[in-house]
């Protein structure tokens, strides 16, 4: 059986991109437009990656990753970061967070400054996924 | 009542990121979670003559917005907020409802509206259509170089135009909650001409003790929970003497309760908080009623 990424992004277009690039290396995507929708789909789907954008409407990337690495049992779901947002503000958000009481977490593996390649994005996914 | 959550409306010329800083005072109360809203208005990209809809344009506007928001959104991302933003092709008045909905905000914060005379005549303006259809307080910032005044922090020293209305007195328990961030409220309340008890000194007089009384229980309300506060009478027009209140008091911002009145009604009978919103000098905060109270 295929491996399930869910693309967790509010720009359509950015979606549209991630889900083809998936579809074409064999992959089944699963799309969410936010991060609280994001959230739900982890917890019902149980992917096995997630690709996730940062600034997003309702929930952040940068609290939905918090989320999943402070949950017992969603701490262990790979993630790829993709964002316009520089992953140096990413790990000054989080470490701003951790002084303010948060737990301290992992940084991501992978952060991917927007745009990307699809042949880069292709080759992140198989070597995160094995 | 606190204020979680912000939404801030811009179309970029008219309310920048030094107007979002100017806000941030805000998280010594609450403040947590700032939203983006960027309306790209319909008649930009749809429909031109002999074009049709205008996908490139949409999209040179959209990469436009998406860049600013996200070098505002790294500045608050790194000071721990939270952040989101909506980029959006529609009317600028039910996008921003639709948001403010999605996101359950607490604040609407948008620039005053700059149409034309004419325009504004038939169609109103977007701020005055906001303020009627929204239950969600709405902050019509104005800008620093647009006035004499100078408002470093507009939630500092508020003024409380009270009317007794549902609104008004809901703007009372709303700027409590933000103890931390209030140094000085000053209330007034205008008395009409009209409703004065008698032309002579004496009933003058009876109508501002009797006002001045009531006014003192909220100060002490508002003492109560740290805040300072104090009270003042004037007499006249209310849409005059509120700016000239705030003037005297050096107030950094106007407060009023807002109603749900028809469109055609006021059009005929004029609103004081839309008219201050839409032509005072000072950042005005507009507190609806709850739903129930309308």
């Amino acid at each position: 059986m295929s491996k399930k990424v869910l693309v967790v992004d509010d720009d359509p277009d950015v979606r549209l991109f991630s889900v083809t690039v998936l579809e074409e290396n064999g992959y089944t995507p699963l799309e969410a437009e936010d991060g609280e929708i994001g959230l739900k789909m982890i917890k019902a789907e149980k992917p096995d990656l997630v690709i996730l954008d940062v600034l997003m409407p309702r929930q952040s990337g940068v609290r939905l990753y918090r989320e999943l690495k402070t949950s017992k049992a969603l701490k262990d779901v790979k993630v790829i970061i993709l964002s316009g947002i520089a992953k140096k503000t990413f790990l000054r958000s989080q470490k701003a967070l951790t002084e303010f009481g948060g737990a301290e977490i992992p940084e991501p593996g992978i952060y991917l400054e927007k745009p990307v390649e699809p042949d880069e994005l292709a080759e992140v996914i198989k070597k995160v996924l094995g | 009542m606190e204020i979680k959550k912000l939404l801030f409306v811009t179309k970029f010329e008219e309310l920048g990121f030094d107007a979002l800083r100017s806000l941030l005072n805000l998280r010594n109360s609450a403040l947590e979670h700032v939203v983006f809203v960027n309306v790209i208005e319909r008649d930009r990209v749809a429909m031109r003559r002999g074009k049709g809809y205008e996908k490139e344009e949409e999209i040179r506007l959209r990469e436009a917005a998406n860049i600013r928001f996200i070098d505002w959104a790294e500045n608050l991302f790194e000071q721990g907020m939270e952040v989101g933003c909506y980029i959006v092709v529609g009317g600028l008045v039910p996008e921003v409802i639709k948001a403010t909905q999605k996101e359950d905000a607490d604040l609407i914060v948008i620039g005053r509206s700059h149409k034309g005379v004419l325009e504004h005549l038939y169609s109103g303006s977007d701020v005055t259509e906001l303020l009627r259809r929204a239950w969600t307080p709405v902050l019509v910032y104005k800008h620093l170089s647009e006035t004499a005044i100078s408002v470093e922090e507009p939630f500092e020293r508020p003024l409380l135009a009270i009317d007794w209305s549902p609104g008004s007195l809901r703007a009372v328990e709303y700027i409590k909650a933000l103890k931390n961030t209030v140094q000085e409220v000053h209330l007034v309340y205008v008395a009409d001409e009209k409703t004065l008890k008698g032309p002579s000194a004496m009933g003058i007089q009876k109508t501002r003790k009797e006002a001045r009384n009531k006014l003192g229980k909220i100060c002490g309300s508002f003492e109560a929970v740290g805040i300072k506060a104090r009270e003042h009478v004037y007499i006249g027009d209310p849409d005059e003497e509120i700016e000239k209140a705030a003037k005297d008091c050096q107030a950094t911002m106007i407060v009023l309760g807002s109603s749900a009145k028809t469109a055609w009604v006021e059009k005929f009978l004029g609103s004081t908080p839309r008219k201050i919103a839409e032509e005072s000098i000072y950042p005005t905060l507009l507190i609806p009623p709850e739903k129930s109270e309308e």
